[in-house]
């Protein structure tokens, strides 16, 4: 797999970059800011982009921007954005605007280098990834009449990892459970939800987290 | 001191309308006598009538407008054209005093040179321009002249054209003919020219001036032009035929039409006494129709409608910010005099209160303001201070909070920047120690290590959300619908949003929004609401937010979000269970 690391701190992209390699990913290159990325990116062409949100000059969204110009630019080139904020609406807004091959991640599992590793490799593979942190904060959201009450206990499980992406077998490895069981929890929450099921992975995805959000 | 020069000034005044009356009377009876066929006004009874009621009423205006307002000239010029008006009748006194007639002659020379200057100077009696000031100095200078030659070097007897007087000048040093001859006709043209001088600059101002100044300059201004176009008309009948006759009809058609300019002029003069008199008492009655509380302009308003110019404007002078101010405490422009426009600056008690700008057909404000107007105009002088003084501590309020506000801003960065880095760096020393560890075989740092990951894991994730907490970066760069709905999703109530904002507000706006409703939040949680209803509508002008829950009734004042809203000239209510607050945006 080859990757383009950007992180405007040369310490923290150092220390991604070494343990990558360790892992052994090959990175192709590294930028320090948005409009090196995409000229890195133009170069290289790599699989997957690791990108920090917060770059120069505004240290603001970005990294958000150059995801989405990317995406847009080289469709086969997967992002994953690295983000200080467990903001839904940021996670949302990058997944709904360039479906499939994108990820947001909170930095700080930038060195959970197996977390970072599996996210690049779901990427590559064309799942979307959304952390842990913002789904289970999606789903710990407070309701008033709580329509996920009615799910089982395995069924929030699988639930939680839709929303984080997951197809149903990388679910039921997750869960140490068969790919059919994993379909039929599925059908049952979507069910219970009244939601409509998609084949497509990554709409699944959207509309679990839009209906967490409503 | 002034005023009684002005007093001794209008006793020789009411002295000139016997002495007026005496010389018309004299001019009618010369008419019907000795003069009848060496004047115009012995032509007919209706020339008689016309010449004799175009001076005296030119005198009878003078007189009025002088009483009226002495310090202008104005009236003075009037009554000095009007009686010279007469010159040209008393010249043809035939057989009359010989020094009489000479002495009329001259005069006679003067009486298109006062209209002129009277024309001119009107309505202030000073003249305004370069081109006025030169116009009227250099005719005089021309009548003089001529004037003097005349008196010198004309023999009547030896004038071929001469018709209204062939016989007398006293003052004659030595017959010139040729000379005089050359004199009447240069100073014929030349008074022509002058005279198509004063309709030019006149129906310049006519055009160029505002419309107030404009209304004020017409009933003087179109019978002097009048006048003027007859000067012109003499000088062009006498060239053609160099014998004046009364009995011709152009050059009785002229002169009855000169005849009617006097007296349209005049009667302008007279209408524009009459009426400054009107404004006068409207200017003296402004202080009494202004009741007890004014809102401010209600003084610029009033005193626009007395004196007919609605664009009459009121500054104020604060001398401590040495700054002019409207009558709102609103910042302006120095006011300067324009074209047709004239400043006035009022002062009491030898301060300077107030500066008007105004028509420059309106003379004497300064005079005519009395003591009421002036206690009026320096209580919303005081009044547009306090305002101002409100406006300095409006905007001091909103910089507070701004500075607040990018306070809060620069934190949160300053934690991402900065300890953040540092954690993470921490975290990757310590992993790195770990993998050591564990390539060692010794399981028991290992342990240690992998507490110590957790911890700073813990420590990133706290980190992140005291950054949050100070200052969510997601409502700066995405506005306030996503930053509230990131408020629900962690909030420990459930929270319905009904967000209807559109666009984007100011940041302080946006902030100020943003805390009301994270304080309402926590505020209902405090008081076991079991949910609460946001609600954020947007028009051109304002952001209305609305906090609902149905929590015990609220003991808190809310006194910071009031003082917040409040720097942004919002509105905050407080209900028991209830905040709504309304933000101006845009």
């Amino acid at each position: 797999m080859r990757v383009v690391v950007a992180d405007d701190t040369m310490l923290i992209r150092e220390g991604i970059v070494r343990l990558l390699r360790d892992a052994g990913i090959e990175v192709v290159a590294e930028a320090e800011d948005a409009q090196g990325l995409l000229h890195q990116v133009r170069l290289t062409g790599p699989d997957v982009a690791l990108v920090d949100i917060r770059m120069p000059p505004t240290h603001t969204d970005e990294g958000l921007v150059a995801a989405q110009a990317i995406r847009a630019q080289h469709p086969q080139v997967g992002v994953l954005v690295l983000s200080q904020y467990v903001e839904p609406s940021y996670a949302l807004r990058l997944i709904q605007e360039q479906p499939e091959r994108i990820g947001y991640l909170l930095k700080e599992r930038v060195f959970d280098i197996a977390t970072v590793v599996d996210a690049l490799r779901r990427i590559v593979d064309g799942e979307t990834v959304i952390d842990p942190t913002i789904v289970s904060r999606l789903v710990g959201r407070r309701r008033r009449q709580d329509p996920l009450a009615a799910l089982s206990v395995r069924e929030r499980q699988v639930l939680e990892l839709i929303a984080e992406g997951m197809s149903n077998r990388a679910i039921a490895a997750r869960l140490y459970v068969t790919e059919r069981t994993v379909e039929a929890h599925t059908t049952q929450i979507f069910q219970k939800l009244r939601l409509p099921e998609s084949p497509d992975q990554h709409r699944r995805v959207l509309a679990v987290l839009a209906f967490l959000r409503s | 001191m002034t005023a009684v020069l002005i007093r001794r000034g209008n006793l020789a005044r009411l002295a000139v309308g016997p002495v007026a009356l005496a010389v018309g009377l004299g001019a009618l009876v010369i008419a019907q006598g000795p003069g009848r066929s060496t004047t115009y006004a012995g032509h007919s009874s209706l020339t008689a009538t016309l010449t004799v009621a175009a001076g005296l009423a030119l005198v009878g205006a003078g007189l009025v407008t002088a009483l009226d307002r002495p310090a202008a000239r104005i009236g003075d010029l009037a009554v000095l054209a009007g009686l010279v008006w007469f010159a040209s009748v008393w010249v043809g006194w035939d057989n009359g005093p010989s020094l009489m007639r000479s002495l009329a002659m001259l005069a006679a020379g003067f009486t298109f040179p006062l209209l002129l200057h009277l024309a001119l100077a009107y309505p202030s009696g000073r003249l305004r321009g370069a081109v006025p000031r030169a116009l009227v100095s250099v005719v005089y200078l021309e009548a003089a002249i001529a004037t003097l030659g005349r008196a010198l070097f004309r023999d009547p007897f030896f004038d071929p054209n001469c018709w209204a007087n062939c016989t007398d000048n006293l003052f004659l040093v030595r017959s010139l003919p040729p000379l005089a001859r050359g004199i009447e006709v240069a100073d014929r043209w030349f008074t022509a020219a002058a005279a198509a001088a004063l309709v030019t600059v006149l129906g310049w101002r006519l055009l160029r001036d505002s419309r107030p100044a404009r209304r004020a300059l017409l009933p003087v201004a179109l019978p002097a032009i009048l006048l003027a176009v007859t000067v012109i008309a003499h000088a062009i009948a006498l060239q053609r035929m160099p014998l004046e006759d009364p009995s011709d009809p152009i050059f009785g058609t002229i002169f009855l039409i000169g005849c009617v300019g006097v007296l349209l002029l005049a009667a302008g003069l007279a209408w524009a006494a009459v009426r400054t008199r009107v404004q006068r008492r409207a200017v003296a009655r402004i202080a009494t129709s202004l009741g007890q509380a004014p809102p401010p302009g209600s003084l610029q308003a009033a005193l626009a409608q007395a004196v007919g110019d609605p664009e009459l404007q009121i500054t104020y002078w604060l001398p401590d910010a040495e700054q002019f101010v409207d009558a709102t405490g609103r910042l302006v422009a120095d006011p300067a005099a324009a074209p047709g426009r004239a400043v006035t600056t009022l002062l009491r008690d030898g301060r300077r209160i107030a500066v008007v700008s105004h028509t420059a057909a309106l003379p004497d404000l300064e005079r005519e303001l009395g003591a009421a107007v002036r206690l009026a105009l320096e209580n919303e002088r005081l009044q547009a201070q306090a305002l101002a003084q409100l406006d300095q501590l409006r905007a001091s309020r909103i910089r507070i909070v701004e500075a607040g506000d990018s306070e809060r801003r620069r934190l949160e960065r300053d934690l991402h920047d900065g300890a953040q880095q540092q954690l993470l760096a921490l975290s990757y020393d310590l992993r790195l120690a770990r993998t050591q560890a564990g390539t060692d075989g010794d399981a028991a740092t290992g342990t240690l290590l992998a507490e110590a990951i957790g911890q700073a894991q813990a420590a990133l994730g706290e980190l992140r959300d005291l950054a949050h907490g100070i200052y969510p970066a997601v409502l700066a760069e995405a506005g306030l619908t996503p930053a509230l709905a990131s408020l629900a999703d962690a909030a420990p109530l459930p929270v319905e949003i009904h967000d209807a904002a559109e666009g984007r507000c100011p940041p302080v706006v946006e902030t100020c929004a943003y805390l009301l409703v994270a304080e309402a939040l926590d505020d209902a949680a405090g008081r076991d609401a079991s949910h609460a209803i946001v609600s954020v509508v947007q028009d051109a002008r304002r952001l209305v937010v609305t906090v609902q829950d149905d929590g015990t009734d609220r003991t808190a004042t809310m006194v910071q979000l009031a003082d917040r809203v409040g720097a942004q000239d919002g509105q905050l209510a407080v209900e028991p269970t209830r905040l709504r607050a309304e933000l101006p945006c845009g």
